[in-house]
C-alpha cells in the first residue's frame, strides 16, 4: 500500500504544483474581469485555432476570389473584381455546360449534382435497409454491425486504393469475372462503369456511420407499438410505411442533410480511384477547385477560390437547414 | 363469446421456465384479476393468451377453439398496454382506426365506431389531439377507446392504471369496472395493486413464481385463504401469523385484533395513526412480529405492553406445508 501511495505522490505532486501555480493568474483574471472574463479565457484556445485555420483562411479566400493572375501574395495580386465570379457564372444555358464560358466548371457542376442525387439516394436506402436487417433480432447482431461501421474507420485515400485494385482492369474484380467465364469489364475507364464506381465505393465507405444513426433511430421506437400494431393485425409492408418510416423520419432526415453536404464535397476517395477519369466523367467540383488552383499549367488561384466560394454558398444553406433540423427535433 | 381456457401453459425463456403449468379457466364476460408479486409472470400469462409470445406447452383455448398456433390478429383479443402503446404520430381519432382499417372495414362504419367511443369515454373533444398532448389519464382513456372499438371478444388489460397518480386511479378504477358491467365482455386485467384487485375483480388469480396459487372470488380469497402465500399476499396490512409450538401456524388479520386482557402479550414498536384507525407494530415475547388495527386514535408509547385478543373465528390455520387447514 505505501509503495503504492508514495508513487501516486510522485505523479501528483508536479500537478498539484502546477494547480497552485495557475491558480494565481487565474484568480488574479477572474478578480479583474469576472465570471464573463473566464469564460472568454477558456474559450480562447479554441476560438484562436478557429480562427487561424478556418475564419481567416475565410476571408483570404474571398479576397483571393477578386483577384487575378499567379501571385502568391495578396499584395502583389491585381484586383480583378467580380470577373471570376461572371466567368464562372456565364452560361448560355445552365443545363448545357458546353454553352458556358468555363465550361469545365460546370461540367464538375453537373457531375457533382449527379453524383449528389445518386449517392445521396442509393446510400440512404442502403442504410436504411441494412438498419432495419441490423435491427432484428440476428445471430452475430455485434459482428454485422462492425463489419458495415469498419470501412468509416479507413482513411478516404486508403479506400480509393483498395478499390481500384480491386477495378482497375486486371483488378480482382475482373480477375473474377474471367474465371466464371465472363467478359472483363472497364470499370475505371468506362464513363459510365467509373461514374457508378465512384457512387458505389463513396457508399461503401460511408454508409456504416449512417446505419448506425438509423439504427439508434430504430432502437428508440418503442417496442409495444410494433406489438400494438402485431394485435391489430397489421401487414408489415403498413407496420413499416405508418409507424416505423414516420418515427424514423427525424433521423432520416438527419441522414440525408448531413451525406448531401458531404456529398457535395467529394474528393479523395474518388479522386484516387478514377482520377476524375475517363475524361472528365468523374471529375467533381472539389477536384476542380484543386486542379484550377494548384495542379494546372495555366494555374488560376483566383478563379479556385471564386468557385470554392460559390461551394461554400450551397454548403452554408445545407448547414442552415441540418441546424434547423437538429433544433426542430431537440425542441420536441 | 369470450370464454378462455388454459391448459397446461408452460412458458420457459431459456432454461428459466416462467410459467409452470398454469390451468384455468375464464368464463364468458368475467373480469379477472391476475396478481402477484413482480415476476411472478402476469405480464407473460397475458402475452401468452394474447399471441404476442408462443407457449413452450400446453394449449389456448377461446370458446372452445384451440387458438395456441392462430396468430394475435385472429384472436379477436384487444390488448391495452401498461404504456398505452399509443402511435405518437397519429392523432387521438387516427390511433382509434388504425386497426380497423387493417380489415377494409368501410369508412362510415369506422367513423360510427370512433363515435360510439368516444362518447363512452368522453373523449370526443380530443380526438384530433396527439397522444403528446393529452394527460396521462386521457392517454389511458384513448387506449381502452383503442381497445374498444375492435370489438374484442374478450380485453388483456397490463395494468392499465400503474402510471396514473392515486386519486385519478381510484376514478379510472370505477369507471373501468363500470364499462365491464355496460360492455359485458370478458376482461382479464393485471396488476400488483390489491385495491384493485378485491375492487374490481370477479374472480382472482394469485400467482406465484409462475403458478397459480388460488384462483376464486375476492372475498373467499380474503376470507379463506388456501395458502400461506396467499393469506399473506391479499388483504392490507398483512396477516399475522403466529407459529404454534406444533409446526402448524396461526394466522389473524391485524383489522380482527382488539385491545382487552387476558389475550396475546405483545410490546409496542411504534404507532401509525391513519386518522380513523392506528396501525400498531408490535412483537410477541418469542420476537415475532405482530401488527393490529385499532379503531380511533391511539397514543401508545415505544415499549408499553399491550394485550391483543380476536374471536376464534377469525384465525386462519395452515400447516407446516402452507396448506389450509
Ligand atoms: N423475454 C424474456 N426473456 C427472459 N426472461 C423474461 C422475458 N420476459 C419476462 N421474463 C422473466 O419472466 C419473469 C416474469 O416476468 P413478467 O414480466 O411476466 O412478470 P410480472 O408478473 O408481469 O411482473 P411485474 O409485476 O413486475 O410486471 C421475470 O422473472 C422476468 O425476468
Ligand atoms: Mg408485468
Amino acid at each position: 500500500m505505501r509503495p503504492a501511495t508514495s508513487a501516486g505522490a510522485v505523479v501528483t505532486a508536479p500537478l498539484r504544483w502546477l494547480a497552485r501555480a495557475t491558480d494565481v493568474p487565474l484568480s488574479a483574471w477572474q478578480r479583474l474581469t469576472g465570471q464573463r472574463g473566464m469564460i472568454a479565457l477558456f474559450l480562447l484556445p479554441n476560438m484562436a485555432i478557429f480562427g487561424i485555420f478556418v475564419l481567416v483562411p475565410l476571408v483570404i479566400n474571398l479576397l483571393y476570389s477578386t483577384t487575378g493572375g499567379t501571385e502568391f501574395f495578396l499584395s502583389d495580386r491585381p484586383q480583378v473584381g467580380a470577373d471570376h465570379y461572371a466567368r464562372l457564372l456565364d452560361c448560355g444555358n445552365y443545363l448545357d455546360p458546353n454553352s458556358c464560358r468555363d465550361d469545365m466548371f460546370w461540367i464538375a457542376v453537373s457531375n457533382t449534382a449527379r453524383f449528389v442525387f445518386f449517392q445521396v439516394a442509393v446510400m440512404t436506402l442502403a442504410a436504411l435497409i441494412t438498419a432495419l436487417i441490423l435491427n432484428r433480432a440476428l445471430p452475430g447482431k455485434g459482428f454485422w454491425r462492425a463489419v458495415f461501421f469498419f470501412p468509416v474507420l479507413l482513411s478516404p485515400v486508403v479506400v480509393g486504393l483498395i478499390w481500384k485494385w480491386i477495378l482497375q482492369r486486371q483488378g480482382l474484380a475482373n480477375l473474377f469475372m474471367v474465371e466464371l467465364g465472363l467478359e472483363p469489364v472497364n470499370w475505371l475507364t468506362d464513363r459510365l462503369w467509373a461514374f457508378v464506381a465512384a457512387v458505389g465505393v463513396s457508399v461503401w465507405a460511408h454508409m456504416g456511420f449512417y446505419t448506425l444513426i438509423l439504427l439508434a433511430g430504430l432502437q428508440a421506437i418503442p417496442r409495444d407499438l410494433y406489438e400494438a400494431a402485431e394485435m391489430d393485425g397489421t401487414r408489415p409492408f403498413r407496420v413499416f410505411w405508418r409507424i416505423t418510416l414516420p418515427l424514423l423520419m427525424p433521423n432520416l432526415l438527419v441522414v440525408i442533410v448531413l451525406s448531401l453536404i458531404r456529398a457535395v464535397q467529394i474528393f479523395d476517395e474518388a479522386y484516387v480511384l478514377t482520377g476524375g477519369g475517363p475524361g472528365t466523367s468523374t471529375m467533381f467540383m472539389t477536384q476542380y477547385i484543386y486542379e484550377v488552383g494548384f495542379a494546372n499549367l495555366l494555374r488560376n488561384p483566383g478563379l479556385a477560390a471564386a468557385a470554392s466560394i460559390l461551394m461554400a454558398c450551397v454548403l452554408i444553406v445545407l448547414t442552415l437547414l441540418q441546424l434547423y433540423l437538429s433544433r426542430r427535433s431537440g425542441a420536441k | 363469446m369470450g370464454a378462455i381456457t388454459l391448459e397446461n401453459i408452460v412458458k420457459s425463456f431459456g432454461a428459466v421456465e416462467v410459467i409452470r403449468d398454469v390451468s384455468l379457466d375464464i368464463p364468458e364476460g368475467e373480469l379477472v384479476v391476475f396478481v402477484g408479486p413482480s415476476g411472478c409472470g402476469k405480464s407473460t400469462l397475458l402475452r401468452l393468451i394474447s399471441g404476442l409470445d408462443q407457449p413452450t406447452s400446453g394449449h389456448i383455448l377461446i370458446d372452445g377453439k384451440d387458438v395456441t398456433r392462430v396468430s394475435a390478429a385472429d384472436r379477436g383479443l384487444a390488448m391495452v398496454f401498461q404504456s398505452y402503446a399509443l402511435y405518437p404520430h397519429m392523432s387521438v381519432r387516427q390511433n382509434m382506426a388504425f386497426g380497423l382499417e387493417n380489415t377494409r372495414m368501410p369508412k362510415a362504419e369506422i367513423a360510427s365506431r370512433i363515435e360510439e367511443a368516444a362518447r363512452m369515454l368522453e373523449i370526443g373533444p380530443l380526438l384530433d389531439r396527439r397522444p403528446g398532448q393529452l394527460s396521462g389519464g386521457q392517454r389511458q382513456r384513448v387506449a381502452i377507446g383503442r381497445a374498444i372499438v375492435r370489438e374484442p371478444t374478450a380485453f388483456l388489460l397490463d395494468e392499465p392504471l400503474s402510471n396514473l397518480d392515486a386519486e385519478l386511479r381510484g376514478t379510472m378504477r370505477a369507471e373501468l369496472a363500470a364499462l365491464h358491467g355496460r360492455l359485458g365482455k370478458t376482461m382479464i386485467y393485471v396488476t400488483h395493486d390489491q385495491i384493485e384487485a378485491m375492487t374490481m375483480a370477479d374472480r382472482i388469480v394469485v400467482l406465484r413464481a409462475g403458478v397459480v396459487e388460488q384462483v376464486d372470488t375476492p372475498l373467499n380469497l380474503f376470507n379463506k385463504p388456501a395458502n400461506r402465500f396467499v393469506a399473506g399476499f391479499i388483504g392490507a396490512p398483512r396477516m399475522n401469523f403466529i407459529e404454534a409450538e406444533d409446526g402448524r401456524v396461526m394466522g389473524v388479520r391485524p383489522q380482527h385484533l382488539r385491545l382487552a386482557d387476558g389475550g396475546l402479550a405483545v410490546t409496542v414498536d411504534m404507532a401509525e395513526n391513519l386518522g380513523a384507525e392506528t396501525l400498531i407494530h408490535a412483537r410477541t415475547d418469542k420476537d415475532q412480529p405482530i401488527l393490529a388495527l385499532l379503531p380511533g386514535q391511539l397514543t401508545p408509547t415505544r415499549g408499553e405492553n399491550l394485550s391483543l385478543v380476536h374471536d376464534p373465528a377469525d384465525e386462519h390455520w395452515f400447516g407446516a406445508d402452507g396448506l389450509r387447514l
